[in-house]
């Protein structure tokens, strides 16, 4: 009786700590660069469906009526061009500013390879010169990388890169397919040699592309060798806005009985690059 | 005969207490994640960033062409949920999101032509053109008939016949007991520039 009673009170805590392991699970993945594991499903998961544009489409005939009535009208206005972007303008001065810098380095090697030895404190005070020349190029090479970090790196956008890795016993397939929601397919054919990399641990990338930012089911797809044509996996993610996501595709698992969802997946950001405090600096 | 609470041996008691402890958490749960607070309704303009960004992703030269409250509107113009519609001239195709507490919760292609001229991006907002509307006529046909507004949706070249340039919101009353009232405003003024019953 006692027995019981303690493994009743076991079940509970056990319980209270899945409970409350379920509640803390949303704010762990959302907090995380870290690698988090993704279920790999067979049949492609069921999702909520939601109405949208009932008025329109209850009316499409209406507007469709009217659309067909338009006829669009070139306005003189519209032909004027817009403003460059300012940035377009700065990275032809950082490119010229690249070359002026090459050519001084350049100069100031060639110099100094002609002296083979440094006669007076005067050749020693020449050098210092040319020493503090290569630090301010060096400085203003530092700037333009910070200005081009920031306009490209620092703005990320909702990418997607799925990389593969592991070997399966049966053997790599011959191609790995992904297919994203809003109808977007990629193949991503694999050669021997990338078959090789990937039975000595190695990684591919094969997809680096734009990707909507929600909650999406993406269809993997493995063919060739042994694996059935028309083999799917299912794995639903969600891309957060402006940032890079990785799913990593491991197919060590994957076998031919398994099919392509023995297949293990896992995802993670890549860690956003914080927006400089002070002002952008500019091009000396 | 049902056994009595008396009738159960003590450590069955406590063995169905800690059980039911343990549902009532697991369902506490569940509930918690599954029933969490509703997402609050907002007006049209605060999704449009979020479904531009998604649409610039299906195509590069994509417009917002047509928008729509997808969920029951508020008396102030805001709405749980908006559908976005936009256009690709390059794809000849129209694709919809619909976003639901800051996140796309359908996206989906629009099974129709609807080669709509986009729609210029100084447009008031949905709760402003409500207002608009309401002072017009909606204040005196929601009292007169018992109705609500329905239907808010903004769009460019359908609902002007005169001059079909210009954005117009167009807010649709409807009433058990009386035909729908149509009022249309100009997106850029906020001034009301026709209405009918319907």
């Amino acid at each position: 009786m006692v027995r019981a009673h303690v493994l009743s009170v076991r079940l509970g805590a056990g319980a209270l700590a899945l409970a409350l392991c379920t509640l803390a699970l949303p704010a762990r993945a959302d907090d995380a660069d870290a690698p988090v594991r993704v279920k790999v499903e067979r049949v492609r998961p069921r999702r909520e469906t939601l109405p949208t544009l009932q008025f329109l489409k209850a009316n499409r005939d209406f507007f469709r009526s009217r659309l067909d009535q338009l006829r669009e009208k070139p306005l003189a206005s519209r032909d004027r061009a817009g403003a460059l972007d300012p940035r377009f303008l700065a990275y032809r001065r950082m490119i010229a500013g690249v070359l002026a810098s090459s050519d001084s380095t350049a100069a100031i090697e060639d110099a100094r390879s002609r002296r083979e030895l440094f006669a007076s404190v005067t050749d020693l005070g020449r050098l210092e010169a040319e020493l503090d020349e290569m630090d301010r190029l060096l400085a203003a090479q530092r700037i333009r990388l910070t200005a081009l970090q920031e306009d490209f790196d620092a703005r990320q956008r909702t990418t997607l890169a799925v990389v593969v890795s592991g070997c399966p016993r049966s053997g790599a397939p011959d191609s790995i397919a992904v297919a994203l929601e809003d109808g977007a397919r990629f193949v991503a054919p694999l050669s021997e040699a990338d078959r090789n990399a990937l039975a000595a641990g190695g990684a591919l990338q094969i997809f680096h592309g734009l990707i909507e930012p929600r909650e999406q089911v993406l269809a993997i797809g493995l063919a060739g060798g042994a694996w059935a044509a028309g083999d799917s996996a299912f794995v639903t993610l969600e891309p957060p806005r402006d940032r890079m996501t990785f799913l990593q595709l491991d197919l060590s698992q994957a076998g031919a009985a398994s099919g392509a969802s023995g297949l293990q997946a896992s995802t993670w950001q890549r860690a956003g690059v914080p927006a400089p405090a002070t002002e952008r600096p500019s091009e000396p | 005969m049902f056994p009595t609470r008396r009738d159960v041996p003590s450590g069955s008691v406590a063995r169905a207490r800690a059980c039911g402890l343990a549902l009532a958490l697991v369902g506490l749960a569940f509930a918690t994640r599954a029933h969490a607070t509703p997402p609050a309704p907002f007006a049209a303009r605060a999704g449009l960033d979020r479904a531009t960004v998604a649409a610039s992703v299906w195509a590069t030269d994509a417009q917002l062409v047509y928008l729509e409250n997808d969920e029951a509107l508020g008396d102030d113009g805001t709405s749980a949920r908006w559908g976005y519609l936009f256009y690709s001239p390059s794809l000849q195709r129209a694709r919809a999101y619909s976003l639901r507490g800051g996140k796309i919760v359908v996206a989906e292609n629009l099974e129709m032509k609807f080669e709509a001229p986009p729609v210029p991006t100084g447009w008031i907002d949905s709760d402003a053109a409500l207002r608009a509307a309401d002072a017009s006529l909606g204040r005196d046909y929601r009292r007169d008939h018992a109705a609500r507004a329905s239907t808010m949706l903004l769009t460019r070249g359908t609902f002007q016949d005169g001059d079909p340039d210009p954005a117009t919101w167009t807010v649709v009353y409807t009433s058990p007991n009386a035909p729908s009232l149509f009022v249309v405003i100009d997106a850029a003024t906020g001034k009301v520039s026709r209405s009918w019953r319907g």
